[in-house]
């Protein structure tokens, strides 16, 4: 079986990137920041269940969404299957793939032999393009490493049915069909706003405590409780880091997605003519570098184990500061696309 | 110089990059001439071992220092991933800021 020919390129977010990339090789040319922030996936969410000691945030919307969004929003089908049986699963994707669709997989990254291994970790929501199959290697596009990969069967099937949160069970998608007349430069433009509006009222106006900007503070004023919670020292210092992690190494596009979505604006700013998209942009970057600042010092505290009640209070002000700058912001940015 | 050269990323840029990344991570206890410019940063370094930590506060830095803005660690990590590598991001950065 020979490689389907496809456009590989490094990205910022897996899911985002994956997209890009599946799109632009049925000769839809939409950025990765373009599919972010069509799809409105700028989030904020905090999460406390009772099986976690720590509560835990994420800052896009959950896995799936942005697929799901596009499809709605530009006429785009896509086909989603998902297996019990490895074998089968296997047969499913040899079978797409010889016929020269390239196919989404879900993953647990930590299967993927040829990322490093210091950079390999278990997270079950990844995704990769698989190419097409030589002896027993799958030949994949993984928009984390920079070139097309060989991937055992074995590794694959491992990775498709890892176990825990998020877990893939097989799942895999790939683009069935465009809308017959193609995507119009209007339908970008109507998918932008509905895209700008959704993320800006997810942020400011849904009356659920844990989304958006409600989520935010609570977020922030659950930190200071860490310290009481946690067993012992490397434990509050593995929860102060994993903040670190979300905000800068999950592959957000750096600032937790508001990096990204900087891009989106400026790019928004030209094609939907609207100027006043290029100043949000300017001030989503402000904020996404005082979210960096932010990342580096829990990390730096964290390594340190500087972690006493006046570190736990500086963090919760820190977070407080940008949900106060980001409630300004999507307000702002609601107001003008109502 | 014909246009389609790439900028070039001279030693003495890399010396300076060397003498930032010592300063940022505050490591007294190396020599910029010790670091190999072709290197990883990352592993199997004799001289340096950097984490993901050292490599976001060597973005920071660089930003400080050159105006260049590395969005992503994904990519990042690419980028940063040796002195040689963060040189030419900066040398190329810093050739298309003066068109």
């Amino acid at each position: 079986m020979s490689q389907i020919p496809f456009e590989h390129k490094l990205a910022a977010h897996c899911e985002s990137g994956m997209l890009s990339a599946l799109l632009n090789h049925k000769g839809l040319r939409i950025s990765e920041p373009m599919v972010l922030g069509l799809t409105g996936a700028i989030f904020f969410v905090f999460i406390k269940t009772p099986h976690m000691v720590f509560p835990v945030f994420d800052m896009r919307s959950r896995p799936g969404d942005m697929r799901k969004n596009l499809g709605k929003r530009l006429g785009i089908e896509f086909r989603t299957q998902k297996f019990r049986d490895p074998l089968a699963a296997r047969a499913s994707l040899e079978a797409l793939v010889a016929r020269g669709i390239p196919t989404t997989v879900q993953v647990d990254m930590f299967y993927m032999d040829y990322i490093p291994s210091y950079m390999r970790v278990h997270f079950n929501a990844h995704f990769i393009v698989v190419l097409g199959k030589e002896a027993s290697d799958f030949l994949v596009s993984d928009c984390y490493y920079p070139s097309i990969s060989r991937l055992s069967q074995d590794s694959l099937d491992k990775a498709r049915f890892a176990k825990s949160d998020f877990a893939p069970k097989g799942f895999q998608f790939y683009v069935a069909s465009l809308p017959p007349h193609g995507v119009s430069d209007d339908m970008l433009r109507a998918a932008a706003i509905k895209g700008i509006k959704q993320a800006a009222s997810n942020m400011v106006r849904l009356p659920v405590p844990f989304i958006g900007i409600k989520g935010m503070r609570r977020f922030a004023d659950n930190i200071p409780t860490w310290p009481k919670i946690a067993r012992n020292m490397d434990a509050l210092s593995h929860a102060i880091m994993s903040i670190h992690i979300t905000l800068e190494e999950r592959g957000t596009g750096g600032g937790g997605f508001r990096f990204m979505y900087a891009s989106f604006l400026q790019e928004a700013a030209k094609f939907c003519n609207r100027p006043e998209f290029s100043d949000m942009s300017k001030r989503i970057m402000a904020i996404g570098d005082r979210w960096r600042e932010l990342s580096l010092f829990v990390a730096r505290i964290g390594k340190d184990r500087d972690l006493g009640d006046n570190r736990m209070q500086e963090i919760r002000q820190m977070i407080r500061a940008r949900a106060d700058e980001e409630e300004a912001f999507f307000r702002d940015l609601l107001a003008m696309v109502k | 110089m014909p246009d389609t050269m790439p900028p070039i990323a001279s030693p003495e840029l890399k010396m300076e990059i060397k003498k930032l990344i010592l300063e940022t991570l505050k490591i007294s206890d190396v020599k910029p001439e010790d670091i190999d410019n072709a290197a990883s940063l990352f592993e199997n370094n004799p001289v340096v071992q950097l984490d993901s930590v050292d490599a976001l506060e060597i973005v920071m830095a660089l930003q400080r220092a050159y105006g260049v803005h590395i969005d992503d660690q994904n990519i990042g990590r690419f980028i940063i991933r040796s002195v040689d590598s963060i040189a030419e991001f900066v040398a190329k950065e810093k050739a298309k800021a003066n068109k």
